[in-house]
């Protein structure tokens, strides 16, 4: 079957509370793994990201970490982060590939009010369509992940695409293919999850007893994947514990929008039957 | 036949109002569009999307301007007393305008008291949350998100007031208008809607 970019959910439209799923799943679905305990630090897939995306180049400073770039930028889509934690008399060098997680249920995606800014494919990309975004940045405040940054000469929002334009044609994205050790796999989300399994299995045979996949059900799963060692320490790899995709005050909002849209409906017609019913009251100018 | 008119409201109260209403009646569209993807295409009114997102922050440090000066020009009075706490325990009277029942209002009625002081508070809840979402960068993803949440309950209740007041202000109520845009009103409405205010106008 060809790789489709059939569309799931469309922000700001009906299709981001009821996804398209009945008429065009079906097609592949494909995720990320990443496997931490592989990388070896040599930073090829940031180089990767910036080449095949044609992402400028930022000036970086030495301050004091291995890390390249300080954060995610709206030219900088992926950062290897490297965090040192000390753990008893241990000291543990964690490294986290700090990227969009392609959420099943994208936090941005539902926080956005521009229609057709945000697009989810079937194949679970989550992709920015800047010529739509309105530079609101809600979609910075929806991610449970920190993921989009705000381009000021723009005026948009960025972040990882996943290729989009790789995976449409077959290939896997840019980090995947340049990564010397497969510390980044790539392919159906299915075959990944059971990759995942054996690779917790041999992390947990090494030692790591905690060692888990970071799948957050929060947000319905991701489409990249992350094999952690220290699964019970997530704190360390900055991978929030419990995500979600609609937090509590976008939930009220979102309950508020429903019966607000009903009350002012209600106003109009209220104001109008008062109106026949008893009618202007005019001042007698003679009395 | 011409009665002497009666000055009801200033070129000062008169231009903060508009300023007030005209920045509030642009900002509740472009708003609603922000809320509903089904009317998003009010923002073409201000030359699409992103522009509306640029303009509307901007309207709103307008209105937030004149709601400011509006509270100073008519908050002396807006004060409820014993007479306004009658009014409000007859109000079915006057929404049936059973006048003759009604207990006389002053220059502003309890209603009227009770819509500035609501909008004088929705007011500051539009401002503190709109800086917020103005300036995102500054602030946690919780805090900009309950500043949504906040930003719409003004949105809201605000809007529900002003469909209210304009009804009133404009076809249940002829001749109110007018005080607002030439500023007068015939002795007759203002003895129909306002005995007390008329009585000391017309007296002397
Ligand atoms: C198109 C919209 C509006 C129309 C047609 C309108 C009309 C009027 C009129 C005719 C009056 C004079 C009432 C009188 O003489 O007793 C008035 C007063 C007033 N207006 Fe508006 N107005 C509008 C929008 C607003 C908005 C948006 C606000 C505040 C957010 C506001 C706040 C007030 C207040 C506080 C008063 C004095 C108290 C009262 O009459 O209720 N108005 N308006
Ligand atoms: S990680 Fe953030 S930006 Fe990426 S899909 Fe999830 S919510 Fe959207
Ligand atoms: S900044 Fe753009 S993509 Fe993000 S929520 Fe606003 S309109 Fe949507």
């Amino acid at each position: 079957m060809p790789d489709t970019l059939s569309i799931k959910r469309v922000s700001a439209s009906s299709s981001a509370l009821i996804p398209l799923e009945s008429l065009r799943s079906g097609g592949p679905v494909y995720s990320k793994l990443v496997d931490i305990s592989k990388c070896i630090g040599c930073k090829g897939c940031e180089v990767a990201c910036k080449e095949w995306n044609d992402l400028k180049v930022e000036q970086t400073t030495n301050f004091g970490s291995f890390q390249s770039h300080k954060d995610l930028t709206p030219n900088t889509w992926l950062l290897m982060r490297f965090n040192e934690v000390e753990d008893g008399d241990d000291l543990n060098w964690i490294i986290k590939k700090d990227a969009c997680l392609h959420c099943e249920e994208p936090g941005c995606l539902f926080a956005c009010p521009a229609p057709g800014a945000i697009v989810q494919y079937q194949n679970g990309i989550v992709d920015f369509n800047q010529d739509n975004c309105i530079g609101c940045q809600y979609c910075v405040s929806g991610c449970p992940f920190d993921i989009p940054r705000f381009d000021k000469e723009t005026k948009t929002v960025a972040k990882c695409n996943m290729c989009i334009d790789r995976v449409e044609s077959g290939l896997e994205p840019a980090c995947v293919k340049t990564c010397p050790t497969n510390a980044i796999e790539w392919g159906i989300k299915e075959d990944m999850l059971a990759q995942a399994d054996k690779k917790v299995e041999r992390l947990k045979q090494r030692g790591y007893e905690h060692a888990a996949l970071y799948n957050p059900g929060g947000v319905g799963g991701t489409h990249m994947m992350y094999v952690v060692p220290h699964g019970d320490r997530l704190e360390d790899y900055e991978l929030p514990a419990h995500p979600t995709a609609s937090p509590g005050q976008l939930r009220g909002l979102n309950f508020l929008q429903r019966i607000g849209s009903y009350l002012f409906g209600f106003g109009i017609i209220s104001a109008l039957v008062h109106f026949l019913a008893v009618g202007p009251e005019i001042p007698d100018e003679n009395g | 036949m011409s009665t002497p008119l009666l000055r009801r409201f200033s070129f000062l109260e008169r231009i903060t109002h508009w300023v007030v209403g005209v920045t509030f009646v642009v900002l509740l569209l472009s708003g609603l569009a922000f809320a509903y993807p089904s009317l998003f295409w009010l923002t073409t009114f201000l030359g699409g999307g992103a522009a509306a997102r640029v303009l509307h922050p901007q309207i709103g440090a307008l209105f937030g301007v004149g709601i400011v000066v509006m509270f100073v020009l008519w908050i002396r009075d807006m004060f409820l007393d014993a007479r306004d706490r009658e009014w409000l325990g007859a109000i079915r009277h006057y929404v049936a305008h059973d006048s003759e029942k009604v207990p006389p209002a002053g220059k502003y009625n309890a209603g009227q008291k009770l819509f500035f002081w609501v909008q004088s508070l929705l007011g500051i809840v539009f401002v503190a949350s709109g800086l917020v979402l103005w300036f995102p960068e500054y602030f946690s993803a919780g805090l900009l998100n309950t500043a949504r949440l906040l930003h719409y309950a003004a949105t809201l209740g605000g809007g529900l007031f002003l469909i209210v007041h304009v009804y009133l202000g404009t076809v249940a109520y002829p001749g109110t208008a007018r005080g607002m845009i030439d500023g007068k009103v015939t002795p007759a409405w203002a003895r129909l809607h306002h005995p007390r205010w008329s009585g000391d106008r017309v007296d002397h």
